[in-house]
């Protein structure tokens, strides 16, 4: 008896040991969204982007912190005709199973990209029309109309190795990621952590920290404890509730930069609704306290929004106003349009998706009822929300918004221009604004080459928008981030939020 | 005996199917898991094709038979969300969820049966006292409320024991264990107090109820007679006795415990099955939903079962015909 | 079937050991649960704010201190919550919640639970197998699980969605305990001589049996309060209760759980010592009225 149980413990110590022996990670990062699969084309979400980026790479990247275009798998690229894309390849490069990377993948990745099965990614790859591959390191993309962003969305459209992913795509394709990237995929044990390790043989040179960890947190208050307990080395997403705590850490260095997502309310001007009449819309823009809600809400980890697109984006226009916070003006624009006494008036949003986004709906309500506004709350898990945004079913709604691609008229097809079908515009217009004028303009844009020029229409759309209060610009959130001290991290956290582990130094 | 066994499974069998059907039904009352799944930059036309994609176009009946097809066989589709199998989903997150309740199960037992027993020897005595006001106050207290105090105590007061997660944890075969390296221990101990108390403060008062029922009954006092050690009179005869309806009220209050392992997975960020649960329901992932109750329901009967042959082990005049 | 009865036995059994548990300490209990009810029903005179007129609810007051704190302000006793709403004054609003919630789901149940109990029990057959089969299984699922899922299939949710999911999940309970008194009752020699004598089933059924099989019930409603009330906070700290903008005891507290590690205690220890109190009147008076009553089961 004796013998058998020691017999079965000597046994347990050999298995254990040697997985235990395995090396601590050089690097833990906690982020606030686990990724969904490993597959780079299953979400079009920047959580999920963010760690596909370190396992592959795009034909292009963007760098930290401002995110310039930037060569990747690719080395030069033209627009070559208004339908046109060329990209010359980089030569040499291997995936993780050693294989060679060539234009036959650019082709089988854009062409897996179509397929609703594994991608989500289908608008970009919807929008080509053929893919030529004149040799092994040249790929010419035609699209079946102009696509003025089509290179800008190169850095998220990651490609695969065409040889293994053909075998896996039957079965466990969204299990384990196996890129070109600078690190190669370890485990993915879900819920706890995804276990990376250095690409030694990366075309632009084998990265810093040989062992990463990534651990999803989405718990703020859990985040908060990882730092506290010197758990984690860097933090993505520090709870903005428990910011002074952190900024009081001593061990630990704060970075707070400008998000490319503006937080926003969503108004229509449907014939038959208050909406209708812009005085309405006005007094609902000047009843909102935006200052209080940056102070208290936010903490001051926030910008004033005067527009949707943020200052990086073509057709931002600094001249742009926002309407004052008024109440006096806004009680007497809504006797001026018939409502001295208010009316029923119910505000939507998720409560599961921006920072502290239930929070600001509630504080949005306050202020609408003290001008003499009925107000009801609808806040609901994102889930519910979208489905409900997109049929439709609000007339006033919190979201947010940034275009990975820099491009307000992206945007604005799909959060401004009236909802229609057939032509896939309006998909985001959640209470089916509408403006014939700004349809037009938005339509005449797209077709537009001519940079400057381009930008020129899309400000003009800007403008218009504001002033017929199309919608009610909140802020811009604050990214913040914090690292700990004394290890030699040097970080520079990027706008879009992805955590690029190569380029922690 | 084998035709009561028979009959149990084959209810089980028209239980599991009913469940599954009550589920279909309920789905059509959920969100559309489509528009989450398309993501931001999705058209009509491109979620429609997803819609296909993922067979959510068909009438729910033409689904929900789909569904029993592949169930049959085992397969219960693949999460909208990762697009893994959703059985195997569940199943890499059981380890973690298992070991919490059975060391919860463990402390609840023992200390629930061990109180007890303290209590019921001496009642009136100044720990007998303090164990009956903690059990009230144990049967008071939501789990949600016992998780948070104990790491508003234990982690941000006395910081002194980790507030989620598992530690690091071994894998041998399928099983990832936490429960083989002093970090494992560290991260389970809040959770599984947690998790145990509620039924802890239940058995220690159906212990004291029923040894004071049996301690005075005459076998026992003829135990005592024959001048047996208090020991043996306790252990032996008395506390056998008592295990029946222990065993009968823990393994019946087992549904009990999976709820309330969601609350707790969800509060200690434990990587088990009642967190992934609750993911899912916030993300409507349906197949990983269905799976999940399918499971919970199975386990559940089989417990069930299990105690009814338990309990006539325990209780020989009870005979199945 | 008689191993169905073997079981219910043995929980009776076992109930009936709980029932010699209690200290006659039921006055306290008493008290408090008399307390809570006044406290909840005069909540819009006792709090000193309302928390849900958002026209008063300033911003500007948040995340203040108790008032005997350095930071804190005497308007707001308990202090405030992230939105500026006094916590004393939350939790007074809270209290209506829970006790709705309870005492609907109670009633509802205990009715419905009665009423199949005893139908079943009364003419057994393919109606009691039904009914009771069904009872198994929901009661094997157990009530909190239930309402956890039936929630969080459920798309829209307010106070009737709770009230609603938590009955599916509750009568069973009645049911149960409701079957096996009037099993028993129903050959006892006073009930046979009512039926000989001609009178009619529904008289037989309430006016012979029916009170008879009540004591229990009332034990099982007494300690059901405490059950469905610590429940309602359970699924809306799991955030498929009650909605955001109804008051709730376990809202609050998931509210104040993100701000523990701010060293802001008061919005969880406030509102948790409300609930425990309130949990522990109950489950006092519910020990007395098993003493009182002494149901025999």
């Amino acid at each position: 008896m004796k013998n058998r149980t020691l017999k079965t413990l000597t046994l347990l110590t050999a298995m254990v040991l040697p997985v235990s022996a395995m090396a601590k990670a050089d690097l833990v990062i906690a982020t606030d969204a686990p990724p969904k699969a490993m597959n780079p084309h299953a979400y079009s979400s920047d959580a999920n982007l963010s760690y596909m980026s370190n396992f592959f790479d795009g034909l292009l990247q963007r760098k930290a912190p401002e995110g310039k275009l930037g060569p990747a798998l690719a080395e030069k690229w033209q627009r070559v005709d208004a339908l046109t894309w060329k990209f010359e390849l980089r030569k040499g490069v291997k995936y993780h199973n050693g294989n060679d990377f060539n234009a036959a993948d650019v082709k089988f990745t854009f062409e897996r990209m179509k397929d609703p099965k594994y991608s989500k990614l289908l608008n970009i790859a919807n929008s080509i029309a053929s893919i030529e591959t004149p040799d092994d390191y040249t790929v010419i993309f035609k699209t079946k109309k102009p696509v003025p962003w089509f290179a800008e969305t190169m850095h998220q459209n990651f490609i695969v190795d065409k040889e293994s992913t053909e075998k896996i795509d039957d079965g466990e394709y969204n299990t384990r990621a196996m890129g070109t990237g600078a690190y190669k995929f370890v485990e993915w044990i879900k819920g706890s952590y995804i276990r990376m390790t250095a690409n030694e043989d990366y075309w632009e040179g084998a990265p810093k920290y040989k062992n990463v960890d990534i651990l999803p947190i989405t718990e703020e208050s859990t985040r908060f404890a990882a730092l506290a307990g010197k758990q984690v080395d860097i933090v993505n997403g520090v709870p903005v509730t428990l910011f002074d705590r952190v900024k009081a850490m001593p061990h630990v260095e704060i970075i707070s930069q400008a998000a490319r997502r503006a937080i926003y309310m969503g108004i229509g001007n449907t014939v038959g609704t208050p909406f209708e009449d812009i005085r309405v819309r006005q007094a609902i823009a000047h009843a909102i306290n935006e200052k209080e809600i940056i102070e208290k809400i936010m903490r001051g980890q926030a910008t004033m929004a005067n527009q949707i697109p943020d200052v990086p984006t073509v057709g931002y226009d600094a001249s742009i106003k926002r309407l004052d916070y008024d109440p006096v003006k806004s009680k007497q624009l809504l006797a001026d349009a018939g409502y001295p006494d208010g009316f029923e008036i119910t505000i939507a949003g998720p409560n599961d998706r921006y920072v502290n986004d239930e929070k600001i709906c509630e504080a949005v309500a306050k202020y609408l009822a003290k001008v003499g506004l009925k107000v009801k709350l609808d806040v609901k898990p994102k889930s519910i929300f979208f489905d409900e945004l997109t049929s439709n079913k609000y007339h006033f709604y919190l979201i947010g918004w940034f275009d990975g691609s820099f491009d307000f008229g992206r945007s604005a097809e799909k959060l401004l221009h009236t909802p229609d079908k057939d032509k896939g515009m309006g998909t985001y217009n959640g209470a089916a604004y509408s403006n014939s004028e700004i349809d037009s303009l938005l339509i005449a844009s797209s077709s537009i080459i001519d940079r400057a020029e381009r930008e020129k229409a899309l400000q003009e759309i800007n403008k218009k928008s504001v002033a017929d209060v199309a919608w009610i610009p909140l802020h811009y959130q604050q990214d913040i981030f914090a690292v700990v001290k004394g290890k030699g991290i040097k970080y520079q956290p990027r706008s879009d939020r992805w955590i690029v582990a190569k380029e922690i130094k | 005996m084998t035709t009561y066994l028979a009959k149990r499974l084959l209810q089980g069998v028209i239980v599991l199917i009913l469940v599954s059907m009550v589920c279909f039904a309920m789905f059509r009352f959920t969100g559309d898991p489509v528009v989450m799944l398309a993501g931001k930059d999705a058209t009509y036309e491109e979620r429609e094709q997803i819609r296909v994609a993922y067979g959510l176009d068909r009438p729910v009946y033409a689904q929900y038979f789909s569904f029993l097809k592949g169930a049959m066989q085992g397969d219960f589709g693949r999460s909208y969300v990762s697009q893994i199998d959703a059985l195997d989903t569940i199943l890499e997150r059981f380890p973690a969820t298992f070991e919490l309740a059975v060391t919860a199960m463990c402390i609840s037992f023992v200390l629930g049966v061990g109180l007890g027993v303290i209590v019921s020897i001496s009642p009136n005595g100044v720990i007998s006292r303090m164990i009956m006001a903690g059990s009230l106050v144990g049967i008071s207290i939501p789990t949600f409320l016992i998780g948070i105090l104990l790491v508003m105590f234990f982690s941000v007061y006395l910081d002194i024991l980790p507030s989620f997660g598992r530690g690091d944890t071994v894998q041998i075969g399928f099983w990832r264990t936490g429960l083989l390296t002093l970090s494992g221990w560290q991260h389970i101990l809040l959770p599984a107090l947690t998790l145990s108390g509620y039924q802890l403060a239940v058995l220690i008062r159906l212990t004291r109820a029923g040894m004071r029922e049996t301690l005075s009954e005459e076998y026992i006092k003829t135990a005592w007679a024959k001048g047996l050690s208090p020991a043996k009179v306790i252990l032996k005869h008395a506390l056998r006795n008592v295990m029946i309806p222990v065993v009968t009220i823990a393994g019946l209050s087992f549904g009990e415990l999976i709820a309330f392992s969601i609350v707790t997975e969800t509060i200690f960020q434990w990587p088990g099955m009642g967190n992934l649960l609750l993911t899912s329901i916030f993300e409507t992932d349906q197949p990983i939903i269905v799976t999940y109750i399918m499971l919970a329901a199975f386990i559940i009967l089989s417990i069930n079962i299990l105690v009814d042959l338990l309990y006539a082990l325990l209780n020989p005049r009870i005979r199945y015909e | 079937m008689s191993r169905d009865k073997g079981l219910m036995r043995t929980i009776i059994a076992s109930k009936r050991m709980q029932s010699f548990l209690g200290d006659p300490s039921g006055m306290v209990g008493g008290v408090i649960l008399f307390a809570f009810f006044f406290a909840a029903l005069f909540a819009p005179y006792l709090a000193p704010t309302d928390p849900y007129d958002l026209t008063t609810v300033d911003l500007a007051n948040f995340l203040l201190e108790p008032s005997w704190m350095d930071q804190g302000v005497s308007a707001f006793p308990l202090g405030t919550d992230d939105q500026g709403r006094g916590i004393l004054s939350t939790i007074l609003y809270g209290l209506r919640t829970s006790l709705i919630v309870s005492v609907s789901v109670v009633t509802i149940s205990s009715l419905v639970g009665i009423i199949l109990g005893m139908l079943g029990a009364y003419y057994g057959g393919i109606l009691d197998a039904f009914i009771m089969r069904t009872a198994d299984t929901v009661f094997s699922f157990s009530t909190t699980l239930l309402a956890v899922l039936l929630l969080g299939v459920f798309e829209s949710r307010g106070l009737f969605t709770v009230i609603i999911a938590i009955c599916i999940a509750d009568w069973v309970k009645y049911a149960r305990t409701i079957r096996g008194s009037v099993l028993e009752i129903k050959e006892f020699p006073y009930v046979t001589a009512a039926r000989s004598s001609g009178a009619g089933d529904f008289r037989i059924l309430f006016r012979h049996i029916l009170p008879n099989a009540l004591p229990p019930i009332f034990v099982l409603m007494a300690v059901d309060m405490a059950v469905v009330i610590m429940l309602e906070a359970t699924l809306s700290f799991l955030g498929v209760g009650v909605p955001l903008t109804e008051p709730s005891l376990g809202m609050m507290i998931a509210i104040g759980k993100n701000y523990i590690y701010a060293g802001m205690w008061w919005m969880v220890v406030f509102p948790g010592i409300t609930l425990i109190g309130m949990v522990v009147g109950i489950n006092l008076f519910a020990d007395w009225l098993r003493e009182e009553l002494n149901p025999k089961l």
